[in-house]
């Protein structure tokens, strides 16, 4: 084997550039994946699972979400069988019967933004243990409060 | 002053990267936190017009497709009706409502499905999740070859609830 002559060169560098060509890729996907919206959101509704639900095509321009929930446990058993109303505009869990007065303090904010009620889609967020009769009557609070379109959420995917 | 010493023969004129690298590292383990995995969602609109509201069109309506759906004490379905039929209870019974729904309509997307509602009549105590189910079976289904959604009714209304049978 013939010896090799002494390299010039006398540190040796890494090549940085396959990793900062990953890094970049990772940071471009993290980018495009993470969205900041879904903030009214509230992760302690277990929602009701329907292969129908699919995400909507045309996003609706307001909306007023209604998270009712229980407060659940790390496994996700109920601690508490009495759903609660989260989230909600003091960000206090309130209950789901008497929020009427807030509902109405709400309409009166998107009055006061000037925009029309017939305009503002309440999306109603159910946990899937929540008993439809309450659900129902939070409907109705929001009736009375002059909310008319109404939309309830369910997880896409195949029923369990 | 000193003279700046001559560069080595053969050496690379090299920008510092170390600055770039620290704050490509920062922003992507921000994106990292940041990141929430959220699930698809999807909303099903319902119709609840306000009480008393007289109705806009001069033409006779067509009654109602009347789905019920019973509760047991413990708010697990304790039936699930079409008209007077009972479908019986389980997932089935929802795929059995979709069949009815679909024989009733006869064909999908006719212009008069449009007219045709479907009114919900649910006990107070029942779990969401069931109504959600009925209300799936109602609008549709997901077609097996193509994947895509086949609309049924999309008219949903609600009977106003019945008075509650459990106290809180």
């Amino acid at each position: 084997m013939a010896k090799r002559p002494p390299n010039d060169a006398p540190e040796a560098e890494v090549d940085m550039t396959p990793m900062i060509d990953i890094v970049f890729q990772l940071i471009a996907f993290f980018m495009v994946i993470t969205n900041f919206e879904q903030t009214q959101a509230d992760e302690r509704v277990k929602l009701p699972r329907d292969a129908l639900a699919k995400p909507p095509e045309v996003k609706v321009e307001h909306s007023l979400v209604l998270n009712v929930g229980f407060y659940r446990d790390m496994q996700g058993e109920k601690t508490d069988t009495q759903p609660w109303l989260f989230n909600f505009i003091d960000g206090e869990p309130v209950l789901p019967l008497s929020a009427g007065a807030q509902l109405k303090k709400e309409a009166i904010l998107f009055k006061n933004k000037e925009i029309q009620l017939e305009d503002v889609t309440v999306k109603v967020r159910a946990d899937s243990e929540v008993q439809t009769g309450i659900v129902q009557e939070l409907i109705k609070l929001c009736q009375d409060a002059g909310f008319e379109t109404f939309a309830m959420s369910a997880m896409s995917g195949p029923e369990e | 002053m000193a003279r700046r010493r001559k560069q080595a023969k053969g050496e690379k004129l090299e920008t510092n990267m170390s600055a770039m690298i620290d704050i490509v590292f920062q922003l992507l383990i921000f994106f990292m936190l940041t990141l929430k995995i959220v699930e698809p969602e999807g909303d099903f609109n319902i119709n609840m017009p306000a009480q008393g509201q007289p109705t806009s069109s001069d033409e006779i309506p067509l009654p109602d497709i009347k789905v019920k759906l019973r509760a047991n004490p413990d708010g697990t379905l304790a039936g699930l009706f079409f008209g007077s039929r009972n479908l019986g209870v389980g997932p089935g019974a929802f795929e059995q409502l979709n069949t009815e729904i679909l024989k009733l309509i006869g064909r999908p997307g006719d212009p008069i499905t449009k007219d045709m509602a479907v009114e919900i009549d649910a006990d107070y105590d029942l779990h969401f999740s069931n109504v959600i189910n009925a209300v799936g079976a109602c609008t549709g289904r997901v077609d097996k070859r193509s994947g895509n959604i086949v609309k049924y009714i999309e008219k949903i209304k609600f009977k106003p609830p019945t008075s509650p049978t459990a106290a809180g």
